[in-house]
């Protein structure tokens, strides 16, 4: 109850907030104080309920269905911790969490410039509202009690002193196929219990728990990164608001400078954490899938970059007077920014991309759809509509074109190209709407030029000056890089093997833009540090950019079986499997591997375990990290069913088919698999599946059946053994498929019962990865530049 | 001044035109229904449900998973997948394969699957007892 009171009242203050800032815009001269009063009581009330929401789910009330559903007892401190956003309800909840906390900083940050606070906060309020309706107890609202929907909850769940009590009758079910049981949770059964003076808390005693790959330190970081820069995204929303209400067009590019720096650092950050932990925990080999979610927060980050370009431009151009170019396009694209993020919200949380991502989001119903749509279309007809409403006094500040070879041009064409690639993106995460689908070439393929383009663009106009240059200076002034990246490229030519023409010319493209900035950085490291920003960001991106075309270019990969004991060589290292041992309290078990190449000796321990949460194997990849490349192993099974047999053989024979044995042939006829046998099958009952052979040598034919036997649960095979044929064949194995495993031996051997010796072989798929350490390092630098940039614009935006 | 429509109205036309190309070379269709990914003679997404009672074998020498899939029809087919068995894979109640039916079976390359306990509670059809 008090934390759905609390979402309520913090909704409520929100609605007032927005109210009282409008108002003040209006004119009224004593509404500003109550607008920030009931700003900052919406705060305290959101801090309030995400403290209520770490309260319940550290203190286990499973009473809760949140808690339930995503925690459990075993998690540790840390991970318990971090099921705050283990589901929808509580990562909308830590939205709205960052979005009230940057607002308060917004406040203070506008209520020191001009008359900026009642406009920006009214926008700002308003997308708080829209938030807070969304984890409002008729939507996700993270403090819905377990019995508010029925549910089925597992008997394990459920405290065992109450579990025979009579009363509970009505409310077990069990499911037929699994043989498992449950307990329907409604509010009758919790009346029930209340009326025994028993708790729904003392009632159901454990939780779900986490999805273990959520169990990951990044997993701990890169959800509330990305929610800090979704939040970041409603402020150059607000802004560009902010400035269409007043139609007062110049500062609003200075102040809001800093803050879309800050928030394309940080989604930036978040973005390459969520690549980092694929790539770590998922263990497909990859750091970027052109999943669906991970596109959805790529659009607005793609957004941002545009606009930051075109903003640079604006504000460089106030200097002659008046508001500067590229007006229109700054306020669209700010408004972009915001819409794009619900827009993103609206595919991976609405369902609407159910079949096409491995964030597998299941229906969440019509309702929330339905809002979802209106939250999105409130905001483009609001934003737009606003554009739209201005268009004529907009026009005004229309200004003439730039010579072609001038920066603001350069810059401009960079916005173009990230929008490009922003337009990209969402056409094929949003085919699946309209029941498509594109491949990962698809986006591969068009991104190839543009980063072509983003490379010699990039290089090339920060060689030239504002307004306008000429030819002459600017190939005197690039020759170094010219020749540097030249170099650079055949390096990478000859020693990587690059022989793929678009990779070469990337590859320039790339290096080119490393060393113009990298020169230009190192002259100005002795003057006016402030400027370097941009530079550092043009060099992360060139950074990241050859690290991709090493990682995923030239990253080659080979699956090998590694028979225990016996070193096998793979991808040029020698790989010895010395054994695996149990980790985490025999929850899991780490296999052990003894790499070398030459003298360097390595180390690596991939994991897997079966989940009780997901109820499969999960594969944990282990990383050998060099300084040049990545040796990347996921395990992919093991096996010690198979033995050593000196004495016989194992054969697997298709049905209708034969396989020839010490001149025998062993023909394969058919499964006895009558309808009481599966009938028997399917009820959990014994049963057992015949499987008819016929053996044959000479002119004597011997038909047999060999039976798997299941009895409680216990799997055995029969075997046959024939004198006048001198053999002895063990079922081993049969798949529905069609196909049985045999072993076959010899009868008068010495020794009739084969020596079995178990051979453990783990499978893995190595992969080397080179010079994946860019694309980190390249991210990182990049993220390190936009807060220098940022702190520079916040520095000046205080300036009169 | 018309210089600058007609380049800029260039440019959009061959990106837009590439995007396209591009869209209708790597499209993939979604088909759940499994007759139609039976004739169907392109690459498609597949979607349905794993025939439980059916199990799956998975030959680990050669690293084939097989297993029996069916769309809300019930109408089945057999699918081989070359690779490991996907992580969620026994709580999936879902799949989407990407592939071709060819000869009797479904060779998929890929397999997507989606269990319901990730984001939402599970609920049981069952009956009472």
């Amino acid at each position: 109850m008090i934390g759905s009171v609390v979402l309520s009242l913090a909704l409520a203050c929100s609605i007032i907030s927005m109210i009282m800032y409008y108002l003040s815009f209006r004119g009224y001269k004593n509404t500003l104080g109550y607008g920030r009063i009931a700003y900052h009581a919406t705060a305290m009330l959101v801090i309030i309920a995400a403290v209520f929401l770490w309260r319940i789910l550290l203190t286990h009330s499973y009473e809760y269905e949140y808690v339930f559903s995503y925690s459990s007892n075993d998690l540790p401190l840390g991970f318990l911790f971090s099921t705050f956003w283990g589901g929808q309800e509580g990562s909308f909840m830590l939205w709205i969490l960052f979005t009230t906390i940057i607002g308060v900083m917004l406040q203070n940050y506008s209520s020191k410039r001009d008359d900026l606070e009642p406009r920006v906060m009214a926008v700002f309020s308003l997308a708080l509202v829209f938030l807070l309706v969304m984890v409002s107890p008729w939507f996700k609202n993270p403090f819905a009690y377990i019995w508010a929907e029925p549910v089925f909850i597992d008997l394990k769940y459920i405290n065992p002193s109450f579990v025979g009590l009579p009363q509970l009758g009505n409310f077990v079910f069990s499911d037929n196929s699994t043989g498992q049981q449950f307990i329907k949770m409604t509010s009758e059964l919790r009346n029930i219990l209340n009326s025994m003076g028993v708790t729904v808390s003392q009632f159901v005693i454990n939780g779900k728990g986490l999805n273990p790959q959520l169990m990951n330190f990044w997993m701990q970081i890169h959800p509330p990164m990305l929610f800090i820069g979704f939040s970041l995204s409603t402020v150059p929303f607000a802004f560009a608001l902010a400035a269409l209400m007043k139609n007062d067009y110049t500062k609003w590019i200075k102040q809001a400078f800093p803050w879309v720096l800050a928030g394309a650092g940080i989604l930036g950050l978040a973005i390459m954490l969520g690549g980092y932990w694929a790539y770590e925990m998922l263990g497909w080999g990859g750091y970027w899938a052109w999943d669906p979610v991970e596109n959805s927060s790529l659009i607005p980050w793609l957004v941002s970059i545009a606009v930051i370009h075109t903003m640079l431009v604006q504000r460089k151009s106030q200097s002659k007077g008046g508001v500067g170019r590229f007006l229109k396009t700054n306020l669209i694209l700010c408004i972009f920014i915001y819409v794009l993020v619900l827009y993103s919200t609206f595919l991976t949380r609405s369902g609407v991309l159910g079949d096409a991502s491995v964030h597998s989001f299941v229906n969440p119903g019509a309702l929330i759809y339905l809002f979802l749509l209106i939250f999105i279309l409130s905001f483009i007809v609001l934003g737009f509509g606003a554009v739209v409403y201005r268009w004529k006094s907009l026009s005004k500040f229309d200004v003439q074109d730039e010579n072609i070879l001038s920066r603001e041009l350069a810059l401009f064409t960079a916005a173009i190209v990230m929008v490009a690639s922003a337009i990209i993106v969402i056409v094929g995460t949003s085919a699946p709407i309209f029941g498509q689908s594109v491949e990962t070439t698809f986006y591969v393929q068009m991104h190839l030029p543009l980063a072509i383009i983003i490379g010699l663009l990039n290089g090339l106009s920060m060689l030239i000056k504002w307004k306008k240059s000429n030819w002459n200076d600017v190939v005197k002034k690039g020759l170094f890089s010219l020749l540097a990246s030249l170099f650079l490229t055949i390096l990478i030519i000859v020693l990587g093997g690059v022989y793929d023409i678009m990779l070469i010319i990337l590859s320039f493209s790339s290096s080119f833009l490393l060393f113009v900035n990298l020169e230009i950085a190192i002259k100005i490291v002795k003057g006016n540090k402030k400027m370097f920003g941009a530079y550092v960001s043009h060099i992360g991106i060139a950074l990241f950019i050859l690290g991709v075309i090493g990682s995923a270019g030239y990253s080659v990969k080979q699956d090998a079986d590694l028979v225990k004991g016996i070193p096998t060589d793979v991808l040029g290292y020698k790989m010895l499997f010395t054994g695996f041992k149990p980790i985490d309290n025999n929850t899991k078990y780490a296999f052990n591997l003894d790499i070398n190449k030459g003298d360097v000796f390595y180390k690596a321990e991939p994991v897997m375990y079966v989940s009780d949460y997901t109820n499969s194997i999960m594969r944990v990849p282990s990383i050998v990290v060099g300084p040049t490349r990545d040796l990347y192993i996921s395990p992919l099974g093991f096996d010690d069913s198979q033995t050593n047999n000196d004495h016989g053989q194992h054969i697997s024979i298709d049905k209708g088919k034969s396989v020839a044995f010490n001149n025998i042939n062993l023909t394969f006829e058919s499964f006895d698999f009558p309808q009481e046998t599966r009938e028997a099958m399917m009820s959990g009952k014994d049963f057992k599946i015949g499987v008819t052979l016929v053996a044959e040598k000479d002119k004597l034919k011997i038909p047999f059946e060999l039976f798997l036997i299941n009895k409680n649960g216990q799997r055995s095979f029969t075997s046959f053994e024939s004198d006048k044929l001198n053999i002895k064949v063990t079922l081993e194995n049969l798949a529905a498929s069609g196909k049985v495993d045999l072993a076959i031996a010899n009868l008068d051997n010495n020794n009739p019962n084969v020596v079995k010796t178990p051979v453990e072989t783990l499978s893995i798929e190595a992969s080397i990865k080179p010079f994946i350490n860019l694309v980190w390092i390249g991210v990182v630098v990049m993220v390190l530049g936009f807060f220098v940039a940022a702190t520079r614009r916040l520095i000046e935006s205080r300036e009169k | 001044m018309k210089n600058k429509y007609f380049f800029g109205g260039f440019i959009i036309v061959v990106f837009v035109g590439l995007m396209g190309y591009l869209v209708t070379q790597s499209n993939i269709k979604y088909e759940d229904n499994i007759n139609k990914v039976k004739t169907e003679n392109k690459t498609v997404k597949a979607t349905g449900l794993w025939v439980k009672e059916k199990d799956y074998t998975y030959d680990n020498k050669n690293r084939m998973l097989t297993f029996y899939m069916k769309d809300a029809q019930g109408n089945e087919m057999k699918v081989v997948f070359n690779g490991a068995v996907p992580n969620n894979f026994k709580s999936a109640q879902s799949l989407v394969v990407t592939g071709k039916y060819n000869d009797g079976y479904f060779m998929a390359n890929s397999i997507l699957t989606k269990c319901p306990s990730k984001y939402q509670g599970q609920k049981v059809q069952s009956s009472g007892i």
